[in-house]
């Protein structure tokens, strides 16, 4: 008998379940033993499509990425394929084998029950989620919207009831603009292109407690960028966790008068008290969440009153189930969602999904820069039209169905997998860890 | 403006011109909203009152919700801001009309029709394949078995009227009593208190039946303090139920974070199912089931059922039990058939695109509540 269920686990996956026969006994003892009711309570109800195959691809656009593109295609009997992205930043082989996990979750599953599934990868992986389980529900979850979305024959944003703004999704590019002289000419550019919002950092790194020095370069290159953008161009600031709380208290006291659109992760993320301390501190909007992992990551921070926007990342919250959710949550605080995004474009394009569906929305971010790069040209090769890039300020909406792109294995085999590679690493003067 | 920028702004412009001028979906051709229309409908024995939102489209589908009461200014207020608008864009709809449950349920009904699909599979459902029900009754013994009779398991008992304020041992004595004739009638219950005791009776009240076990006490006391209301919780294990004053979802937000809710019962006429849906997100993450407040119509059993089938933490789902058969026949006849027949404590999905369900007009016309 035990024989047996090593074979039946080993060989042929859940052949058993298809079967409607009991699990074999585990060697621990604890397998479920009888086949509980309800396994089959689906077989009337389905929608006619079903998973035939799940694919990972490990895309690396330079050799040294340390975010390879992680993307998932799900494919069905009725021809129907879907795309979803599942980037996880350093860790990008760990997402593709947790992808690879859920096979036996996927194949032979109506592909429309993407709620069911959902609940299923995420309650039944018993560990319930960090960022890698996370990240691989957060592709697969895409590829179902997707295959959704265009079995019923309707944009994504559709089915969520969007969009609320016809015009697109307002969205921020990044800067490193600092001098005076770069600032008008990013001032110059944006008001040409109607882009309405920056995103920066701040400089240097930090240590625990900070110098008078310190601060004041901080305080005085916001200062500076205020004052090359002008009151009218929206600036976000991203302390990217690099400050603790003793030290990003001062600093978002101290800017106040900036009248930021918001500061991002002014301290690590796991101690929402601390975030919670800082935000007292200032009227300044703060922003977290990129890190989150499903709406019950963000329970705590929005329970506590801790921050004003929620910037959960569609590639590891959990997809376009997970931000919705994660968004909601927040809204119903009075909480404005500017999800993350900083990875590929499968990702970026299906966030703006959601976007265009929330009533507290604010802004979608997109690592790329008011000039079009390399990254750029390789996207609209993909996908033959400019994916992520803003018209007036705005992404444009496609009217086409599921995500509305459709994308070629062969495109992407230009861009063979290398390898994961850790993120960027950096040190104190004295050689200890920092942040950046 | 650069060379540049000019010639990739053109690019742009014709990518975006190059994707308006693109095939649309045959399925989303015509959904913008060119009729709203209100049926104001009443029962003729029971005497209960709801309301029918029709919301018509270019394309000539139809799509209906409900909700509780709205004036014509809600109606003239609603037009003005729906009219021209898509079906599909339900979630711009405005928090504050007496109509935006109802438009919800009606714009979903719409797009499920327009993509020959149930409103669950919309929302990513089925995620259970039938909704466990329960029905309000007038008190134990013949009422009860009335409901059980008509396929239920469990049964919303109310709390006797209590005489004045602070009741004594005969009370909890009569309550006991009652409680005990439920049980002995195989069913379970909701011990509804429909916020008529004040917070201390119903701490005693609340201590008293958790070791019978009610499924939850609904709206033991009225919401108020929330210390007061967390009072009744830290006292007892009888899990609480709130809804029903509710009228914005932070208030569900407060309840979870105070530890006092355990079954979130967002009013489906107010809130509709997206609203419904986000509460439901909320509760989840306080691993806490959903069972929406319904005492309405068919058209909102349908959506109600629909919401339960999209739903990971749904639990039960409230079915006005209609008071004679002539209720019955007419509710019938609005949704084109009996969708709130249950059977073994459960109701059926319904089947067919949208809500589910094919709204009669002529019934909804005989019924009319002037």
């Amino acid at each position: 008998m035990q024989r047996r269920g090593f074979l039946a686990l080993g060989g042929s996956g859940l052949a058993w379940a298809a079967r409607g026969e009991r699990r074999p006994a585990d060697l621990c003892g604890c397998a479920l033993a009888p086949q509980p009711a309800g396994s089959n309570a689906f077989a009337g109800l389905r929608s006619g499509v079903a998973i035939t195959g799940l694919k990972v691809f490990g895309v690396s656009l330079t050799r040294n990425s340390d975010r390879p593109y992680v993307f998932v295609k799900i494919e069905t009997d009725q021809g129907v394929a879907g795309w979803g992205e599942g980037t996880l930043e350093g860790k990008a082989g760990a997402v593709m084998a947790c992808v690879n996990d859920f096979r036996d979750f996927l194949i032979g599953a109506d592909p429309m029950q993407v709620e069911h599934l959902w609940q299923s990868m995420y309650v039944q992986s018993f560990y319930r989620a960090g960022p890698v389980m996370g990240s691989a529900i957060s592709g697969i979850d895409q590829a179902l919207w997707d295959i959704r979305g265009k079995v019923l024959g309707m944009p994504v944003y559709k089915l969520l009831g969007g969009p609320i703004d016809a015009r697109g999704v307002r969205g921020y590019y990044h800067t490193s603009a600092s001098t005076r002289d770069e600032l008008a000419k990013l001032r110059e550019t944006a008001v040409q292109q109607g882009v309405s919002c920056f995103k920066s950092g701040i400089p240097g790194y930090y240590e625990w407690i900070e110098t008078d020095a310190k601060i004041r370069r901080a305080v005085a290159s916001l200062q500076m960028m205020r004052e090359g953008l002008g009151p009218d161009i929206d600036i976000a600031i991203d302390f990217h966790a690099k400050t603790s709380p003793s030290v990003a208290q001062i600093l978002v006291k101290e800017v106040e008068p900036l009248n930021l659109l918001f500061i991002e992760e002014p301290c690590p993320p796991e101690n929402v008290a601390a975030m919670a301390r800082i935000a007292r501190h200032s009227t300044t909007p703060i922003a977290t969440g990129e890190r989150l992992v499903a709406s019950y990551g963000c329970r705590e921070l929005i329970e506590m009153g801790a921050i004003d926007i929620l910037q959960t990342d569609i590639n590891h919250v959990g997809g376009i189930t997970g931000l919705w959710k994660a968004a909601s949550l927040a809204g119903i605080s009075g909480v404005s969602m500017a999800p993350h995004a900083c990875e590929g474009p499968i990702g970026g394009l299906a966030t703006l999904h959601v976007d265009a569906a929330l009533p507290n929305f604010l802004v979608q971010e997109i690592c790329g820069q008011v000039r079009p790069s390399a990254q750029d040209k390789i996207w609209e090769e993909w996908f033959g039209f400019p994916a992520m890039r803003m018209v007036d300020g705005r992404f444009p909406l496609r009217d086409s169905p599921g995500l509305g792109f459709e994308l070629s294995e062969a495109a992407l085999a230009k861009y063979p997998f290398a390898g994961t590679r850790p993120m960027a690493r950096a040190f104190h003067e004295d050689g200890s860890v920092a942040e950046w | 403006m650069s060379m540049v920028t000019t010639r990739r702004r053109a690019r742009l412009e014709s990518f975006l011109a190059a994707q308006v001028a693109a095939a649309v979906p045959a399925q989303t051709a015509n959904l913008e909203i060119d009729e709203l229309r209100l049926y104001p409908v009443r029962e003729p024995v029971s005497g209960r009152a709801w309301t029918v939102v029709r919301v018509g489209t270019r394309s000539g589908l139809a799509g209906y919700g409900e909700c509780a009461r709205a004036s014509s200014e809600d109606l003239a207020a609603a037009q003005r801001f729906w009219l021209g608008r898509p079906a599909t864009s339900s979630a711009s709809s405005p928090a504050d009309s007496p109509l935006s449950g109802a438009m919800d349920m009606a714009l979903l009904d719409i797009v499920g029709k327009a993509s020959k699909a149930p409103v669950y599979r919309l929302l990513g459902g089925p995620t259970r394949s039938k909704a466990r029900a329960f029905a309000s009754v007038e008190g134990a013994g013949a009422a009860v078995k009335r409901a059980i009779d008509a396929g239920y398991r469990a049964v919303g008992l109310p709390v006797p009227a209590p005489a004045a304020r602070n009741q004594g041992q005969a009370y909890q004595l009569e309550l006991r009593k009652l409680v005990e004739t439920v049980r002995s009638q195989a069913a379970d219950f909701v011990l509804e208190g429909a916020g008529l005791l004040t917070p201390g009776d119903a701490a005693s009240v609340a201590a008293a039946i958790e070791s019978l076990h009610p499924l939850w006490f609904d709206e033991p006391t009225t919401i108020g303090s929330l210390e007061t209301l967390r009072k009744i919780a830290d006292e007892s294990v009888a899990p609480l139920g709130f809804g029903r004053d509710i009228r914005h979802a932070g208030v569900f937000q407060d309840l979870l974070r105070a530890g006092s809710l355990d079954v979130a019962r967002p009013d489906i006429l107010h809130f509709g199912i997206t609203g419904s849906r986000r509460i439901a997100a909320l509760a989840e993450t306080y691993y806490v089931a959903v069972a929406p407040r319904h005492e309405g119509g068919p058209v909102a059993t349908a959506a109600a059922l629909q919401l339960a089938a999209s739903l990971p933490n749904f639990f039960i789902q409230h079915i006005p039990l209609p008071a004679a058969a002539e209720d019955r026949a007419m509710r019938a006849q609005i949704a084109g058939g009996d969708l709130e027949s249950v059977k073994d404590g459960f109701a059926s999905l319904p089947s067919g695109p949208g809500l589910g369900i094919t709204v009669n007009e002529a019934v909804l016309e005989k019924y009319h509540a002037a």
